[in-house]
């Protein structure tokens, strides 16, 4: 049965962008698009002519979307939280390379910006692996979710990881990875048809990523952790509206300065 | 396949270049794709990027410094493709008819799909252009469209085509 929902997870991952794209028309106030949008985009790009850059480039993506798949996976399978923060450090480095290995200034500029990122939500990710171990004593997610109440003894880390999933979504204030209007989507900007699918799909399996770390918060409740994930889906879509982008030095100023102590003083707490 | 060509009509990700606007028809588009009109409820992005467009949206005379940008962008637009010219100086030169340093229109330089009226064009106008527009990408054929000027060639390297060379620049001697 685990494995049908393993196989679905870019589905499952494009109905909840095609639902979050209707959710941020709605919130504007426009019709805005089809709930299925993102199938038919994809199907759209498998049908249009493919321009390759060279080879690597283009397989790097479907590496990337192979290896956060991945990733997903081994959260659906219930293994060390630990372990898949690093297995998908693996996929944002296959990403970044992939940013790095063409010559366009954008792409460059990109993977710059992705590298920034990563060091920005990285620590964070981390400190909320430890923070469940603490307090469940065991990184398997499949222990995590047998006890209960993580929400009451880590919510400064609960806070903290909700700093960090608008960089992982790439929603503003902290979309500067993407950033359509400056750097042109930065990374993805080489790539089109089938290969871009790729990243296009990336993209989904990025929210499942994130959006299960906010579920494990729930502990053994399932419901808990459904109206985690539904609170703080529908908080972060809000902050984009209503927020512009901060540059890169500012996003990481604030990540360190904001969300990292927190984290720590939560981690501190529950060791004294 | 038979199977993907309904979907083109579902998402027109869509690609809008300036080449030498007074910037009144961009102010339409981007009223068009703002949410009173909303045209993202037909699926379109616009996207800014050539490689993942599928409509070309074009304003302006093309002036001399644009020319080669314009084929540039076109011919690194995937087919099938469609290209809509917006405002009456895109299609025929406008007031800038006839001046030293523009070219009357772009369907001189890139085949032209769709012509759209008006100084500047209403968003209302640019919505049912990209709707019919939409019914001419569903008719197109994936063969490889060529612009009619600056047209270097399409080599074959290996056994695949390269687009390296497709726009050629301008000669010193014609810029300005």
């Amino acid at each position: 049965m685990i494995w049908v929902w393993i196989a679905l997870a870019p589905i499952l991952g494009g109905l909840v962008y095609g639902g979050e794209r209707v959710l941020r028309a709605r919130m504007q106030r426009r019709l805005g698009p089809p709930f299925l949008q993102p199938f038919y985009d994809m199907f759209k790009l498998l049908d249009k002519r493919t321009l390759i850059v060279h080879a690597p480039h283009a397989l790097l993506a479907v590496a990337h979307f192979f290896a956060l798949w991945f990733s997903v996976a081994a959260i659906f399978l219930g293994w060390n939280l630990l372990y898949i923060v690093f297995l998908h450090l693996i996929a944002q480095m296959l990403l970044i390379l992939a940013g790095y290995s063409v010559r366009s200034a954008y792409s460059h500029l990109g993977a710059n910006r992705e590298l920034l990122m990563l060091v920005a939500y990285e620590p964070i990710l981390i400190l909320v692996a430890v923070g469940l171990y603490l307090v469940s004593g065991s990184f398997e997610i499949t222990g995590m979710i047998q006890k209960g109440n993580y929400l009451a003894q880590l919510p400064l880390l609960f806070a903290a990881l909700l700093m960090i999933v608008p960089i992982k979504v790439k929603k503003s204030p902290f979309d500067v990875g993407e950033a359509h209007q400056e750097i042109v989507g930065g990374v993805e900007i080489e790539y089109s048809g089938v290969f871009y699918e790729f990243l296009y799909m990336s993209r989904f399996l990025e929210y499942l990523f994130i959006y299960s770390f906010v579920f494990i918060f729930g502990g053994e409740s399932v419901w808990l952790g459904a109206v985690l994930v539904a609170g703080v889906f529908l908080l972060v879509n809000l902050v984009d509206n209503a927020t512009a982008r901060v540059r890169t030095p500012q996003m990481i100023k604030i990540i360190y300065m904001a969300a990292m102590p927190l984290a720590v003083l939560n981690l501190v707490w529950i060791l004294l | 396949m038979k199977f993907f060509i309904p979907f083109r009509k579902k998402s027109p990700w869509i690609l809008h270049y300036n080449a030498g606007s007074c910037n009144g028809c961009d102010i339409e588009i981007l009223a068009a794709l703002g949410p009173k009109f909303d045209l993202e409820r037909f699926g379109v992005i616009n996207t800014g990027n050539p490689k993942q467009s599928d409509i070309f949206l074009v304003t302006g005379p093309v002036t001399y410094r644009s020319r080669e940008r314009l084929v540039e962008l076109y011919s690194q637009i995937p087919e099938p493709k469609v290209v809509i010219a917006v405002g009456s100086c895109t299609t025929t030169g406008g007031v800038f008819r006839g001046m030293y340093n523009v070219e009357d229109g772009i369907d001189r330089y890139i085949p032209v799909d769709v012509y759209v009226p008006g100084c500047a064009s209403t968003p209302q106008l640019i919505i049912d252009a990209i709707v019919k527009a939409l019914d001419i990408l569903e008719a197109k054929s994936k063969e490889i469209e060529k612009p009619f000027k600056l047209f270097g060639a399409i080599e074959t390297i290996g056994n695949k085509l390269s687009r390296l060379n497709m726009a050629k620049k301008v000669e010193l001697h014609e810029k300005n």
